[in-house]
């Protein structure tokens, strides 16, 4: 919001009682900086650019709870989804167990539409490192465990190098910085399950086992990794804490709105003309991003539907987006989430019902099953989306899975089930006349004919399934591998 | 008898296994990168890494079975030696780009998803999210990543592969193709050690896996010690160096009961 109001047009008397607009600072990228250039994963392009400094200065000098201040004061909320306060979490660390601590980073990044912590894994580990290695000395950690999903080939061999360059150079050891501070820093991958995103389920699977969550509370800060407190954050979170405690609290304020300070790296996709990375300051309007980052919709196609937070992120429609600014409450007041970035823009001729058909298959598939609610629930909803999808639906099969997914939500260990019915919710708000119109007809059903293929003939169906121009088709099929 | 694995790790992935027991407070938590460990060693994951894994790090085979039906990313036997991951997620399946990647190698290997030839060099399969979303579709072939893999590139690329093999597109189209089996084997009995009452069950302590650092079991055998017990898979080649640590003098002992299963 700050940054579009224009700094000339100082509010109308009476000054006092509306607020004061904040001054538009100007920005470039923090975290995002150099991934353009080349060898900006080596060490030595690291030190170069005046890295390791700022953990050499704090490291065994400074106080650990002024860094934990700093970063309260600064009002980083976490990038991996649900934007919790990143100071408060360090401040709930248990104390005085007699257990060590541990700090877990979460590299998962399985949210569909999301793509941030691969860039800053593979072309900038050492700027993640750095940041663990002063997060470790603020919770006074002497283990990191850095997890990262097994697809990430790449990101793991350039961190693990960067691992044995810190240790080599001394950064990471037993007398970090020749300070006596042990410091431990384990790469661990994943391997292909979407459910290690989620805080518990990642902690299980550093632990050896399926990647289940567990029930909360205790929460990791009480009774975490190895039943020891562990703080759990996002690799963009903890990217944040070196610039943070090198340039102060106030600093970080200086962009984004009140309640959401700073910038944040937000993934751009789908049918814009320049998808990728941007780093931007929070409280920017959706609109701007869209168009002047992304460069606005691709030739000949209108805006239909975004995805803001990854693919459990409930959808905006045109209207709602030019509401929309990219802050946490201010999508948390149209009904949706900031979560982990992801924006995904659907363009018109996007097949809604082949589009909410695939999202469940993906829940579907990645329910970790521990859970009545969710690993019968996302079933139904992709099959009664199928039925959608082929145009097979009964009557009463739209509110079977209005009341599916209701009843879904709040009523399993983890979020992976609200994070299916969200969407599928959504979807049945705002474009219910579609799922409406995939209902098959009496007739139809008796004469082995689907309400689809008077939607869709059968001989451009065949057609637009593979990337023709035409009504799309995501779906995908009914056969799962 | 026990029956031991057929295949034994080579000594570099064993001293891999060594360095790593310092970064891991107990032996348990390793799993994850052991099994990487000897799905590199092996090509992939067939019953006996899985039987080496559960030795290495101390928990029963049908916990590592488990592990590893619930990781999709681990190769298994019924993948192809050239194993194509499509991701069929919304973000690359928008605008048909991976309906058209997925007809690409059907045109060029004659697979549908899920599917291998029958030599078992190729197989494809639709996969979850591959987090580059930004440049679909996106495809992994085993290690190796690409964005934007359609059209004449990921024809070039299946090309270059068939040549590279020696073998040709119409030898694959005339073959009829494999279902994929991804499941395990249920354990036969001569899996189990003498004297072992549990079908199935191995005689590892799995019975508290989150023992916390330091903590040992009753016994006085500590969990997180820095250095594991001896191995009951043989070893191809014996480490340099010789023992591990010496001066643990608790280890030797365990080496020779281990060495009765042998």
């Amino acid at each position: 919001m700050a940054e579009t109001t224009p700094p000339a047009a100082p509010p109308a008397p009476p000054a006092s009682e509306a607020p004061k607009p904040k001054p538009v600072v100007p920005f470039s990228p923090v975290i995002l900086k150099h991934i353009h250039e080349p060898n900006a994963h080596t060490l030595e392009h690291y030190l170069a650019r005046g890295g390791y400094e700022t953990a050499r200065k704090h490291v065994g000098e400074t106080d650990p709870a002024s860094l934990v201040a700093i970063v309260k004061d600064s009002g980083l909320r976490g990038r991996g989804g649900a934007g919790f306060p990143t100071g408060m979490k360090w401040g709930f660390l248990a104390k005085g167990t007699g257990k060590p601590a541990y700090l877990a980073v979460n590299g998962d990044e399985s949210e569909p539409g999301t793509f941030k912590d691969r860039h800053i894994l593979e072309k900038d580990p050492h700027q993640l490192l750095e940041g663990v290695i002063l997060t470790c000395w603020a919770i006074q950690s002497n283990h990191a465990f850095i997890y990262l999903r097994g697809e990430f080939i790449l990101g793991y061999q350039r961190l693990e190098a960067a691992v044995k360059e810190a240790r080599a150079k001394g950064f990471i050891g037993e007398k970090s910085f020749g300070k006596d501070f042990p410091l431990k820093v384990t790469v661990v991958r994943g391997a292909g399950a979407y459910i290690c995103g989620e805080e518990t389920g990642m902690l299980s699977s550093i632990e050896g086992g399926r990647g289940y969550p567990k029930i909360k509370p205790p929460f990791p800060a009480v009774s975490g990794l190895f039943k020891c407190p562990t703080i759990v954050n996002n690799v963009e979170t903890i990217a944040n804490v070196t610039h943070i405690v090198k340039n102060g609290a106030d600093w970080h304020k200086q962009w984004g709105t009140e309640k959401s300070p700073g910038y944040k790296i937000f993934c751009l996709a789908g049918a814009v003309k320049k998808p990728g990375v941007y780093e931007v300051p929070l409280g920017i309007t959706m609109r701007e991003f869209i168009d002047v980052y992304g460069g606005g919709m691709v030739e000949g196609r209108t805006l239909k539907a975004v995805i803001p937070g990854g693919l459990s992120a409930p959808l905006l429609t045109p209207e709602m987006v030019d509401k929309c600014t990219l802050d946490y409450e201010s999508l948390a007041g149209l009904g949706s989430m900031l979560g982990s970035g992801g924006i995904t823009v659907l363009h018109d001729g996007v097949d809604m019902m082949s589009a909410i058909y695939n999202t469940m298959r993906f829940y579907h598939h990645e329910s970790c099953g521990q859970c009545t609610p969710c690993r019968e629930g996302t079933g139904w909803l992709e099959k009664l989306a199928h039925k959608h999808h082929a145009g097979h639906a009964h009557a009463g099969d739209t509110d079977l899975l209005a009341d599916v997914a209701k009843n879904m939500r709040g009523r399993t260990i983890c979020v992976l089930a609200d994070a299916a019915a969200m969407p599928m919710q959504s979807y049945l708000q705002l474009f219910r006349p579609e799922f409406d119109k995939r209902v098959a007809a009496p007739e139809y059903v008796e004469k082995g004919r689907t309400a689809r293929d008077e939607i869709t003939p059968a001989a451009k169906r065949e057609s637009v399934t593979h990337g023709a121009p035409g009504v799309l088709d995501v779906g995908m099929g009914m056969d799962r591998v | 008898m026990a029956k031991m694995p057929a295949k034994t790790l080579s000594s570099e992935a064993l001293r891999q296994f060594h360095d790593w027991v310092d970064e891991y407070p107990n032996k348990r938590s390793m799993l994850m990168m052991v099994l990487r460990l000897v799905e590199e060693e092996f090509g992939c994951i067939d019953d006996d890494a899985m039987e080496i894994a559960a030795d290495l790090c101390g928990v029963n085979v049908a916990h590592v079975q488990g592990m590893v039906t619930f990781y999709t990313h681990f190769k298994r036997p019924a993948h192809g030696k050239h194993r194509f991951m499509v991701c069929a997620t919304l973000m690359c399946a928008l605008d048909g780009n991976t309906d058209q990647a997925l007809a690409q190698i059907r045109a060029k290997l004659g697979l549908k998803p899920g599917e291998a030839t029958p030599d078992g060099l190729f197989s494809c399969e639709k996969v979850e999210c591959l987090a580059d979303c930004d440049k679909p579709p996106v495809i992994q072939k085993d290690d190796e990543h690409f964005c934007s893999m359609k059209g004449p590139a990921l024809d070039a690329y299946i090309d270059k592969l068939l040549t590279a093999e020696g073998k040709t597109s119409e030898q694959y189209l005339a073959a009829t193709p494999v279902t994929m089996d991804l499941r395990v084997a249920v354990l036969p009995v001569h899996y189990n050690f003498e004297g072992e009452q549990n079908v199935g069950a191995r005689r590892f302590d799995d019975k508290d896996p989150y023992f916390a650092p330091g903590e040992g079991s009753e016994n006085g055998s500590a969990r997180t010690t820095g250095v594991p017990p001896a191995l009951k898979t043989p070893l191809t080649a014996p480490v340099a160096g010789g023992a591990l640590n010496p001066s643990n003098a608790g280890h030797g002992a365990n080496g020779t009961s281990g060495g009765q299963h042998g």
